[in-house]
């Protein structure tokens, strides 16, 4: 539906500009879907005077005039007979844009012209086009169009939600901004005029369908000239989308934008025998409309027939048998309400959809038929002249009961978490018309308005509390209930799961620890793994402390299984640790550590076995340290005395170690009863869930090139680590170079003792487009260059 | 030149049809149906007949071309399929071999009893809370209505690492600490490790428990007995009840005892359940209105059920395992079986 922001004014004083109002309005649960300028092409067009005018020397009908538009005098070429100097006109100057056609500045025939003088049908004013818009002497020079002419506004596509017909009218939307705004309500003060005769002599009513008709009302106005309206109501009509047409019509169709309530009218010379029959449709009656389609009625449908025929479809349609035309003198204003599922059957089954079959079709209130209908009475004979018949007839079968609701504050309070006493429920409710009828203890009973049939229960009244107190008023309330560490849970399995698919299996040790374990460690004085906690009442000496490592209980299990019989180990475990600390209870961390010694697979009888190795391990810690979200990690030789040196990694993510793996120091594995290489790791299970929040992964557009994949063969001295020949190859073109895979390493025969050669496979490619050779090559050779510069490579 | 025909015929058809190879079947080909083949041949004899005769004997020729050609198709086909049932047939396998499998390590079969009992929990509403495993007297003894002179405070029963800093006895301690953290409504469970003084086939130094406490408006000894059937239900098939015996325990009134009907026997009395029919699964109750005070919980507003269970206990009759020591005696050959 179609709101003005000036028509609303007419009922609720605001100074909110149609911005803000857009904000309160949606916030109000009327959601504006769409906002649109009125008169933006009148904004464009100042008030001027046209100075001088003189004939255009190379032109019979152009003029050159000058032209002042209250900042500057311009040269304007005018082609209009009536263009005279000292007339003020309106005026397009350069860059004005009307539609898809921009004024610029031109050259006609040999003079040059700065805008245009436009005419009432250039500015959609009128269809006149017999020479430029003369404006009265007085027009204020150099002000826009729109506001002198007072048609800038702006106009809001908004969303009523089905439960609110009220809201189906300008006045409807009002009265809720009204409530919000705490801005009074100016209704519509309806007067009838003087009346002479008696309707009820002149015109008979006959209600055959109470049950589809639930109030029919009728007003006759005899002796009106239909014309077309005057200048404010053919605005009011088009700032909302309506099209003028008569000023009978006009004034139906501008009481429905008003009140949400459609009527309409009939040629009274056009009824049968003076008489309105409401009544089902024949089945197969035939029914000519005002769109100029004939459609063929059923018995579901409802019309409104005279002695004859049916002369409108009922709350859809009128008939083209009875529509005001200009011969039209006598009116019959039908104001009534139809039971909104029959609208909705007719008008969905025959596809009539019409700006009053969407307002039946929501259910709208029988109270508000006489109210509409006197006041299109009162407008009518305002506009079109004539006099108002005396008296109405009105057809109300069965009026509705006024509906009684209570609130409780007690249960406002304990539902919103806002406290509102009695005074301000009532102020609240009564803006929106809702009457306190009776007031005890925690109890507020109101009379609710015909046109609010949404507002039937306590918690209806509940929500209209809320939403006028506004859902920003209220405070989120907290309480904490996010027991579960999710994160570290699901992470928790994850690393399980991710041991278990790469071949270990889980141990279960015991919490506690030998104090002789931290010297077979080799483990430093200062090490915080000496920072025990000790059991008072141990089960005995080598059960003494709490353990700060789970390293010697996995050494002492593979021991245990090795010499059970078991060649080949991998195991992990993942559980606390414990450290003495100044506080009174000590730390407790969890880690996950795991072994692997003997084969690397399973026996498969297609290919050689291979033993577990340092990549092994440190294959399974970047694994995991993937999975848990890290990156850019650094490796460093690890600082723990457990694993051989030189054979041990320890790794760094923002400067904590997060993990370590490595070759267990054959001496500590000899101290653990162990002859055969075996190789451990350690992931900082807390430590990394402590160190910041996993990033989800971001998408990134699939190239739509195939990369170019080159390799490349050198030797280099082994100083030289492949995590630093690998960042220097992605340097030389960090947009391009999008991965860097070592191939191959070799050492021993043709390559010098102290060296290797190395193989890397690099993958070049752009988002965009295809590497040329040339291009690609280029880029090798920068790679190549760098090499030699910074690592001293001998390429192959 | 008739005859000299045939014979050439005859010929060409039995070299075609003896044809073991590709190669020289095209060789064939040429020979008999190209330009230079000997068919052609006959054809620009042609002139030497009778002109009468030309037109028969040219046709002739050229019905015995299209004869061969036809000849050699099929002979191509049938050299083709030869070749493709002999490719297939050098290339069949011992399908009994082995297939190609990534090595699978294994979860400790606590770890899968401790896994089950989270998922069953979490999917009936709970949180899963964790606690310390370090404990001080008060959350571990205090708080939970324990008097001072409690045999389970004795050093016989209870690991002390300081003065009044303990290895928890029981995961109760995280009823606790919940209750101190978080307004009710509290709907929790809480596994973890206990130790305590103990050391024998049936009795491990540590353990593993799992607690459950629920404190809302209107909870009841009905929700409680409901819930322990539904989890033993869950955990252990539709057909094992639960009954809870009156017991004691200090922070728990009434206090309870949880028996599950044996999940070997199913009623009927065996060695696992020592003839009872029924297996103890350990403590529950209605949380004692004096540890809601201490804890500042209006019990005239709120009231609460807690249980809790032994992890390995259950993992122990999940998986029929028979002693507590292999738990943690981490024999690969145990460990694999899971």
């Amino acid at each position: 539906m179609k709101i003005s922001y000036k028509w609303l004014q007419d009922y609720l004083k605001t100074e909110l500009s149609p911005e803000a109002l857009t904000d309160r309005m949606t916030f109000a649960g009327i959601e504006v879907e769409g906002i649109e300028e009125l008169g933006a092409r009148l904004k464009q067009i100042r008030i001027a005077k046209i100075e001088t005018r003189i004939p255009h020397p190379g032109s019979d009908h152009l003029s050159i005039c000058t032209v002042n538009d209250g900042t500057e005098t311009l040269q304007v070429i005018c082609g209009a007979p009536n263009c005279a100097a000292g007339q003020v006109v309106p005026f397009a100057p350069v860059g004005a844009s009307f539609g898809d056609f921009t004024i610029k500045k031109t050259k006609l025939r040999g003079e040059l012209s700065f805008g245009m003088i436009c005419s009432e049908k250039e500015l959609e004013l009128s269809d006149n086009h017999d020479g430029i818009m003369v404006l009265p002497p007085d027009a204020p020079i150099g002000t826009d169009m729109a506001s002198y002419l007072g048609l800038a506004d702006t106009c809001y596509e908004v969303e009523i939600t089905p439960n609110r017909p009220d809201l189906l009218g300008i006045l409807g939307v009002a009265r809720d901004l009204s409530a919000l705004l705490q801005k009074p309500l100016i209704t519509p003060k309806i007067t009838l005029p003087a009346t002479a005769g008696c309707i009820r002599d002149t015109l008979a009513i006959e209600n055959q369908a109470p049950d589809l008709c639930t109030r029919y009302t009728a007003r006759m106005v005899q002796g009106v000239t239909i014309a077309e309206s005057p200048q404010w109501l053919k605005d009011k009509l088009l700032s909302v989308g309506l099209r003028p047409i008569n000023n009978v019509v006009d004034v139906t169709n501008f009481v429905m934008m008003e009140y949400g309530h459609p009527l309409h009218a009939f040629d009274f010379a056009q009824l049968a025998e003076s008489r309105i029959i409401i009544r089902r449709a024949a089945d197969g009656e035939a029914f000519s409309a005002l769109d100029g389609e004939t459609y063929r009625l059923s018995s579901r449908d409802l019309v409104i027939a005279d002695a004859e025929k049916p002369v409108a479809l009922a709350g859809v349609i009128g008939g083209d048998n009875s529509q005001i035309t200009e011969h039209t003198t006598d009116i019959v204003i039908e104001a009534a309400n139809f039971l909104y599922s029959t609208v909705r059957k007719t008008s969905g089954r025959l596809k009539i959809f019409t700006d009053s079959s969407y307002r039946f079709e929501r259910d709208i209130a029988d109270e508000t038929t006489e109210i509409v209908s006197a006041r299109a009475a009162q407008l009518i004979v305002e506009i079109a002249g004539g006099t108002l018949l005396d008296g109405v007839i009105d057809v109300y079968p069965a009026p509705k009961p006024t509906i009684k609701v209570s609130v409780r504050p007690s249960r406002v309070e304990k539902l919103l978490t806002v406290a509102m006493d009695g005074t301000m429920i009532k102020d609240y409710l009564k803006a929106l018309g809702l009457e306190c009828v009776a007031e005890a203890a925690d109890e507020l009973t109101f009379s609710i308005p015909p046109y609010r049939k949404d507002l039937t229960r306590e918690i209806d009244l509940i929500e209209e509390l809320i939403r006028l107190h506004g859902y920003n008023n209220v405070e989120p309330r907290f309480f904490p209930q996010t027991i579960m560490n999710r994160r570290k849970i699901g992470s928790r399995r994850m690393l399980q799961d991710i041991m278990v698919s790469y071949g270990y299996s889980e141990i279960v040790n015991w919490s506690f620890g030998d104090p002789e374990d931290m010297d077979h460690l080799k483990l430093d004085a200062e090490d915080d793994r000496r920072k025990t906690v000790p059991v008072k009442n141990p089960l005995g000496a080598r059960f003494s402390v709490m353990r700060s490592s789970l390293i010697p209980g996995l050494l002492k299990t593979a021991s245990y299984n090795l010499n059970h019989g078991a060649g080949s180990l991998k195991l992990f475990e993942l559980n606390k640790v414990f450290f003495s600390s100044n506080e009174k209870l000590p730390m407790e961390r969890e880690m996950l550590s795991g072994l692997a010694t003997g084969a690397l697979h399973e026996t498969f009888w297609k290919e050689k076995n291979q033993d577990v190795d340092f990549y092994d391990v440190k294959g399974v810690v970047e694994e995991i340290l993937e999975q848990l979200g890290t990156s850019k990690l650094r490796i460093v030789q690890s600082a723990d005395s457990f694993y051989q040196a030189g054979v041990g990694a320890d790794i760094l993510y923002r400067n904590s170690k997060v993990a370590s793996c490595g070759k267990i120091d054959p001496k500590v594995a000899e101290a653990f009863d162990i002859g055969q290489p075996i190789f451990g790791f350690e992931v900082y299970f807390d430590t990394i869930l402590e160190s910041g929040k996993v990033k989800s992964p971001v998408f990134a557009a699939i190239p739509k090139v195939p990369p170019v994949v080159r390799d490349l063969s050198f030797v280099v001295s082994k100083e030289h680590s492949v995590a630093d020949i690998t960042k220097t190859i992605r340097s030389t073109n960090p947009q391009l170079i999008k991965r860097v895979v070592l191939f191959d390493e070799y050492t021993g025969k043709n390559i010098t003792p102290g060296s290797r050669s190395l193989t890397f496979s690099i993958v070049i490619g752009s988002d965009i487009k295809t590497l040329t050779d040339e291009f690609t090559n280029k880029i090798l050779q920068k790679i190549m260059k760098k090499l030699e510069a910074k690592h001293a490579v001998e390429m192959r | 030149m008739k005859e000299e025909l045939q014979k050439v015929i005859l010929a060409a058809r039995e070299e075609i049809m003896q044809c073991r190879s590709l190669h020289d079947l095209m060789l064939l080909k040429s020979r008999y149906t190209g330009k230079k083949s000997v068919l052609n041949g006959f054809m620009k004899k042609l002139g030497h007949l009778d002109p009468k005769e030309r037109p028969t004997f040219g046709k002739t020729v050229n019905l015995a071309k299209e004869a061969l050609v036809e000849l050699l198709t099929q002979q191509e086909n049938t050299i083709k399929e030869a070749q493709y049932n002999h490719a297939l047939a050098s290339q069949r396998i011992d399908l009994t071999m082995p297939g190609r499998r990534q090595d699978r390590g294994s979860l400790h079969p606590v770890t899968l009893a401790r896994r089950e009992i989270e998922d069953i929990f979490v999917s009936l509403g709970f949180d899963v809370a964790e606690g310390r495993d370090i404990e001080d007297e008060f959350h571990n003894f205090d708080a939970l209505n324990t008097p001072k002179d409690h045999p389970a405070r004795d050093l016989s029963d209870t690991f002390y690492v300081g003065g009044d800093v303990l290895l928890r006895t029981q995961t109760s301690t995280v009823q606790i600490r919940t209750m101190e953290n978080y307004a009710p409504p509290i709907r929790i469970i809480a596994p973890g490790r206990c130790y305590r003084n103990d050391n024998d086939a049936s009795h491990s130094p540590a353990f593993h428990q799992v607690e459950a406490l629920v404190v809302d408006k209107g909870v009841t000894f009905a929700d409680l007995k409901d819930m322990l059937n539904v989890f033993v239900k869950k955990m252990f098939g539709d057909e094992i009840r639960s009954r809870i015996r009156p017991h004691f325990f200090p922070f728990t009134e009434p206090s309870a005892e949880i028996d599950m009907l044996c999940v070997n026997c199913r009623g009927k009395g065996c060695n696992i359940c020592k003839g009872s029919g029924w297996l103890e699964m350990g403590g529950a109750g209605m949380v004692d209105p004096h540890v809601f005070e201490m804890l500042g919980i209006d019990p005239e507003i709120y009231t609460g059920y807690a249980f809790g269970l032994g992890i390995d206990r259950i993992a122990m009759l999940k998986y029929n395992i028979p002693d507590m020591r292999l738990l943690f005696e981490n024999d690969i050959r145990f460990l694999k079986q899971f």
